[in-house]
């Protein structure tokens, strides 16, 4: 067999292979010691780490892709499931950056949970979740990923609920569960319609098959899995709620990877979108909408890891325009370049957190950039590329979109609301920065504020380093499908750019707002409107089971109990009966001997009639 | 008429004045449509015999399933009358009439 594809075989088998030994360890009947977590699954995913840059540099250098088929798993007469790994463009380059972004979550966990007892046990579920992640992204067909799909939602569960003594957390868990699984109809959907009208789950045979269907109804099934895994609007509730998790999880599941599923599935399967316009269509306006509302509900929350999931919301809601846009690999890029800075900026909200005592609110923060040098460094470093400041890693991928979106003879409102929300986007990053960096310290004075220990250090280096040359890096090893327009107005071309500094000139101006009040009792509907999240959770969250339970209590009791058993069943027959024999009896007075001897008379007189 | 004849005829009539012609309890009204049953069971037996009509041997027993079930039927109109009334005598039974 030819050198390369043996390597590239190999060494990505062995990637996954790495990854489960530490799961295989753990059946063992003796009680793993102390370190199990970091001798065994730190260094495991490090390693799986360097193995998985070779295959990178294997495909930069020569654009290799594999599929790797390895076994038959069962089939019915006319249908084959196999296990087979597609490792194309996007996998390949997926897989080095999700192990990198883990690597430095799992150290950076060592030292924030090292005080669990059961910190071993949190370390396996996150190594469980990172297998189902990479099986998901390396699926070629679509049981596979089904599979990855569902493992990646229920270790999101038993994360989110880890201190599940709190009801909160566990009213969030659930939540996450239940929100992931409306959106779990539309995928099942859109297989069941590939398995009975194009009779395969394998891609390769979905493409090949699907250019004489009309592809609108299993896409429209994608769009509702994507938007209940990827939180995009109407199914959107659960990402914030799931801040009950320990930051380790925030950063990990709810930034980097597994809410990028659902977009990575459209991506995989974009060729089948890319002459449907309804589909094309719903994609851009719904995350269009997402990203302003998770945007503008940003803008007043004051628990630092709520605005980090909002800001998270609201990039996936872009990553959605870009594929309404028929632009996939940008979609791509800007989920490479957002797991840099957006688990950084978790990392960092998780250290702050830590070293003030577990205070989340911002509003009792304050001053910690002479306390926390290197924390508010790599927060303000990971805030900027956020936004978009130029040539950091966002601004590869965001200003791509954005001038894609510029000059696309798409939806208008689209754009405008994108154009607002990369200016929000702007507001309350530096909201964060300076409520928690700046000014003067709001928070207790005997707080344990220390950033001596290497691992939380280094992994937060590591990640900065990643969100500034990770864009550069990406773009210019990657070969765009499609030519990008280059020939556009100055205007349209500094377009992000310029509503990103009048957000931010907003924002400044309005700091200096902060300790002036202007009315005893201002009337402020916007900032209740944004705060309690636009009143979505507070509506559907009661209204809908509310009205579910009233409809079945009404049909249990008046529809059963009052009309079926007693008014046209039993009861009712026996009423009736009642009634007819109390108004027969009222004729018969009880006199028996007398009816009977008349009976008797009257017999005898007819027989002796009958005889004559 | 045949002696056989007689004997079912007369028993019937007899049962028949019993139940009209009863003077205490309701149970003997009871007793007397069982008698009377009990011959017109006899008599289907002897037609039967009689015409020697084979295909007409089920019908005293379909008379006697019958007959069982408006026995029951009876006592549990008499157990209704104990219950309401007390006793099954018969004067019981309009005593409080106006």
């Amino acid at each position: 067999m030819h050198l390369t594809t043996l390597i590239l075989s190999s060494s990505l088998i062995l990637v996954i292979a790495i990854l489960i030994y530490p799961l295989l360890t753990t059946l063992n009947p003796n009680p793993q010691d102390q370190k199990w977590a970091i001798t065994h699954v730190k260094t495991s995913v490090k390693a799986a780490f360097l193995m998985s840059l070779l295959p990178l540099m294997i495909f930069l250098d020569q654009g290799t892709e594999t599929i790797i088929t390895n076994w038959h798993w069962m089939n019915t007469t006319p249908f084959d499931i196999n296990i087979s790994f597609k490792f194309d463009h996007y996998s390949i380059i997926f897989t080095p950056i999700a192990l990198y972004v883990t690597w430095s979550i799992l150290e950076f966990a060592s030292w924030y949970m090292h005080s669990d007892p059961l910190m071993n046990r949190f370390f396996k579920y996150l190594l469980l979740f990172l297998v189902a992640m990479i099986l998901l992204v390396s699926a070629n067909n679509m049981f596979q990923l089904f599979i990855g799909w569902e493992g990646v939602g229920i270790m999101s569960f038993l994360l989110i609920g880890w201190w599940y003594g709190r009801a909160d957390a566990n009213t969030a868990a659930l939540q996450a569960v239940l929100y992931n699984r409306v959106g779990d109809i539309g995928l099942i959907m859109a297989m069941a319609w590939l398995a009975m009208n194009l009779n395969s789950w394998e891609i390769q045979q979905i493409f090949f098959l699907s250019k004489n269907f009309d592809m609108t109804l299993p896409l429209i099934g994608l769009i509702l899995a994507a938007t209940g895994k990827s939180a995009q609007f109407g199914l959107h509730p659960w990402l914030p709620s799931a801040m009950e998790g320990p930051t380790p999880v925030s950063a990990l599941l709810h930034s980097s990877t597994m809410v990028v599923a659902g977009i990575f599935l459209l991506i995989r399967l974009h060729p089948l979108m890319e002459n449907n316009n309804i589909a094309l269509t719903t994609c851009l306006c719904l995350g269009a909408l997402t990203t302003l509302f998770t945007a503008a509900c940003a803008l007043t929350q004051n628990d630092i890891k709520k605005i980090v999931a909002f800001s998270t919301s609201s990039q996936l809601g872009l990553m959605m325009v870009t594929i309404g846009l028929n632009q996939p690999q940008l979609a791509f890029l800007h989920i490479c370049t957002h797991a840099f800075f957006k688990a950084m900026l978790f990392l960092c909200s998780g250290s702050i957190i830590h070293s003030l005592n577990d205070e989340q609110d911002i509003r009792k923060m304050g001053g910690l950039q002479n306390l926390m040098p290197m924390t508010s460094t790599c927060l303000t470093i990971g805030s900027l590329a956020l936004t978009g400041t130029p040539f950091l890693a966002g601004f590869f991928s965001k200003d791509a979109i954005i001038e894609a979106l510029n000059t696309s003879h798409l939806n208008a409102w689209a754009l405008i609301l994108t154009l607002i929300a990369t200016s929000f986007t702007a507001v309350y990053s530096f909201r964060v920065v300076y409520f928690v960096t700046m000014g003067t310290p709001r928070f207790l004075p005997l707080s344990p504020i220390n950033e001596n220990n290497p691992s939380v250090i280094n992994p937060i280096k590591r990640l900065a380093w990643g969100s500034i040359i990770a864009g550069l890096i990406i773009t210019s090893n990657f070969l765009p499908s499609k030519t990008p327009i280059m020939s556009m107005p100055l205007t349209l071309k500094l377009a992000a750019l310029l509503v990103t500094i009048i957000g931010l000139l907003t924002a400044l101006e309005l700091t200096t707002m902060t300790n002036k009040q202007f009315k005893i009792t201002p009337t402020i509907p916007l900032h209740h409107f944004s705060n309690m999240l636009g009143y979505f959770p507070a509506i559907i969250h009661r209204l809908t089971p509310k009205l579910n339970l009233s409809l079945g209590q009404s049909i249990a009791t008046q529809l059963i109990d009052q009309t079926w058993f007693e008014a046209t069943g039993p009861k009712g027959v026996s009423s009736l009966q009642v009634k007819m024999a109390k108004t027969v009896s009222d004729a018969q007075q009880g006199m028996i001997k007398t009816y009977l001897t008349i009976f008797l008379l009257t017999t005898t007189i007819a027989i002796l009639l009958t005889m004559i | 008429m045949t002696p056989v004849h007689f004997s079912f005829s007369s028993a019937f009539i007899l049962g028949l004045m019993g139940l009209t012609f009863h003077r205490t309890h309701l149970l003997s009204a009871l007793l007397c449509l069982e008698g009377m049953m009990l011959s017109l069971f006899i008599a289907l037996a002897l037609w039967t015999l009689q015409f020697e009509m084979t295909g007409f041997s089920a019908a005293p027993m379909l008379l006697l399933a019958f007959s069982a079930c408006e026995a029951s039927a009876g006592l549990a109109l008499l157990v209704a009358t104990a219950r309401t009334h007390g006793t099954d005598r018969l004067q019981n039974l309009n005593l409080l009439q106006c």
